[in-house]
């Protein structure tokens, strides 16, 4: 079963193709890295999955619908959750309130009924702080719940951030360079907390990547871009050894500083 | 050390306190200041859900607080509708003004947004001196006497009784609002509009919502305001107003409910004392939001959770709290 897929999108900016012919599809229960140089789509793949940017042409599929031409909330409300590459916490609350903001899709008050403070509202803000201690739990992050966004520390701001997207209970959970900044102790504990991610709770994960020890160690399929294109698609193993990544991805550089360093050598 | 000054003791003390004014024989002057306090409460409570929680630089209040009055005072003179119709529909209108206004607003943000109210305040002001087929101009609209019969009150104390409850009610309906997804989705709106799409959060309904709101607590506000003063007049709803209502939020504690409270009924306060020296007001309030921006900016409420206990709210767990 697929969660998520990209059908020929094709994306431009005046005269820039920022994505071609772009299509991917990633089956349920897998964890899979996008990763390219800068410039190679990256950012407008995101932007078309989250609504912000339409493709031109092409479709895009979540869950098996399309979820072309809808806003952001609407696909959110969809089953994708998303976390951001800068910090996104919301300050002033509490980091208990953070992450029951993540249930808003799933609650039902308006400022009506909510005002008059229906029994239906005191009951789902029950549910809404039980579930979101779970989950708080489920990241170790419990023992934080009380405390102000701007009190943790950037890694820890980013798995509440994840427990945030988590509990909406999406069918793709979609990361913007989760690793950017942590430490590697931090990476190590963000990669084991993906695999728990797919394996207990069977989310889908897509995540946007530059940091190579995270992306090779968790991902289970890559699809790598470059210059808006896909040039190829497989295991970490395979991503590493195909030519054209190479070429266009690591190569000119690699290659270059090996020369140079063979040249002092 | 904190005192233990719990919130639930001090409000119950205190609206037991505006309760017992009129019986305890406050002069007539008093229980009129008093009153008018209660009314900017409302309006300060309003406000800060707009602009506190909601995060929307917005300053319409004060043409709604007018609006909310006019269309109340107009529909008793002109339509001859009793108080108690003219008063809800009045709100009503005010609300959907709100709401109306809240269309060109959601493609506005920071500063264009704070401009475009500002040239809206500006626009009602004009309507309420010029459009003289409906406001009757510059020197106001006179409105009849209210009569609270059967009821064994005067008009002053029945006017004064029916503020206090709705100051009591409203205050409860915007806590439970702010302590529900409503707030929640409010404050994400104001930290992040990108993360809060992304979590399912509607933004162009909640900016509704919040100007909606806003509106509703002018609306009320402004009738109150008009059944009080038994008089509309167009200059009451100037730019002073404006500054004002802004003042009342900052110094209370921007994003607070017990700010708004506080600063509401400090601030009308501090106006009568300097009652005779118009001037000396306006310097006060400025140099009053200057020390709250400068040194203060969780305003009052913040100094005061520092020193008693029990005052946590939610939403709202800034630096100056604890």
């Amino acid at each position: 079963m697929t969660k998520l897929s990209l059908q020929k999108v094709s994306v431009a900016f005046g005269g820039l193709k920022a994505l071609e012919d772009v299509t991917m599809s990633v089956p349920a229960g897998e964890i899979r890295g996008v990763i390219g140089p800068n410039g190679a789509g990256k950012t407008t793949l995101l932007n078309v999955v989250t609504g912000v940017n339409q493709p031109d042409t092409g479709d895009v599929q979540l869950d098996g619908a399309s979820i072309r031409g809808l806003k952001t909330s609407q696909i959110a409300a969809r089953g994708l959750g998303r976390t951001f590459q800068t910090s996104k916490m919301f300050k002033g609350m509490t980091v208990l309130e953070n992450v029951m903001t993540g249930l808003h899709g799933f609650l039902k008050a308006e400022p009506w009924t909510a005002a008059l403070n229906f029994k239906r509202v005191r009951d789902e803000e029950r549910d809404a702080a039980a579930k979101s201690r779970a989950i708080l739990d489920f990241v170790g992050m419990r023992q934080f719940e009380d405390y102000d966004a701007s009190d943790l520390s950037f890694g820890q701001q980013r798995v509440i951030e994840i427990a945030r997207a988590l509990i909406g209970e999406p069918k793709v959970l979609l990361l913007d360079e989760p690793a950017v900044g942590l430490s590697a102790v931090r990476v190590d504990e963000l990669d084991r907390l993906l695999r728990r991610i797919r394996d207990e709770k069977g989310v889908t994960i897509v995540m946007i990547e530059h940091v190579v020890q995270l992306v090779m160690g968790v991902c289970d399929r890559i699809t790598v871009l470059n210059s808006g294109r896909v040039i190829a698609e497989g295991g970490a193993e395979d991503v590493a050894r195909h030519p054209a990544v190479v070429e266009a991805y690591l190569g000119r550089a690699i290659g270059a500083a090996a020369a140079a360093g063979a040249g002092h050598a | 050390m904190r005192l233990p000054l719990p919130r639930r003791a001090v409000l119950a003390a205190a609206v037991i306190g505006f309760a017992v004014l009129p019986p305890a024989g406050a002069n007539p002057y008093f229980i009129y200041i008093a009153n008018l306090g209660l009314v900017y409460v409302l309006l300060a409570i309003g406000l800060n859900m707009l602009i506190g929680y909601a995060g929307q630089l917005a300053f319409a209040n004060a043409a709604l607080f007018g609006i909310g009055a006019y269309a109340t005072g107009l529909l008793r003179v002109d339509h001859g509708l009793p108080f108690f119709l003219a008063f809800p529909a009045g709100v009503a209108v005010a609300t959907a003004i709100g709401v109306v206004i809240a269309l060109p607003a959601l493609r506005l943000r920071g500063l264009y947004l704070a401009l475009a109210s500002i040239a809206f305040a500006q626009f009602c002001l004009w309507a309420f001196v010029h459009w003289e087929r409906v406001t009757y101009g510059a020197g106001g609209v006179r409105l009849p006497r209210l009569s609270f019969a059967p009821l064994p009150v005067s008009v002053e104390v029945g006017i004064y009784y029916l503020t206090l409850g709705l100051v009591v009610l409203m205050s409860w309906l915007a806590w439970n609002m702010l302590r529900s997804r409503v707030g929640r989705a409010l404050v994400a709106l104001r930290e992040s509009e990108v993360a809060a799409s992304a979590l399912a959060i509607d933004l162009t309904r909640y900016k509704a919502y919040a100007f909606g709101v806003s509106a509703m607590f002018a609306g009320v506000a402004g009738g109150l305001f008009s059944a009080l003063l038994g008089i509309v007049t167009p200059e009451t709803f100037d730019l002073y107003q404006v500054v004002s209502h802004f003042a009342m939020v900052v110094v209370g504690g921007i994003g607070s409910l017990w700010g708004a409270i506080i600063g509401a009924a400090l601030l009308v306060g501090l106006q009568e004392v300097l009652r005779a020296f118009r001037e000396l007001q306006e310097i006060a309030f400025g140099a009053l939001i200057l020390f709250t921006v400068l040194f203060m900016p969780s305003g009052l409420i913040a100094f005061i959770k520092r020193f008693a206990s029990g005052w946590d709210e939610p939403l709202r767990r800034t630096e100056g709290d604890r």
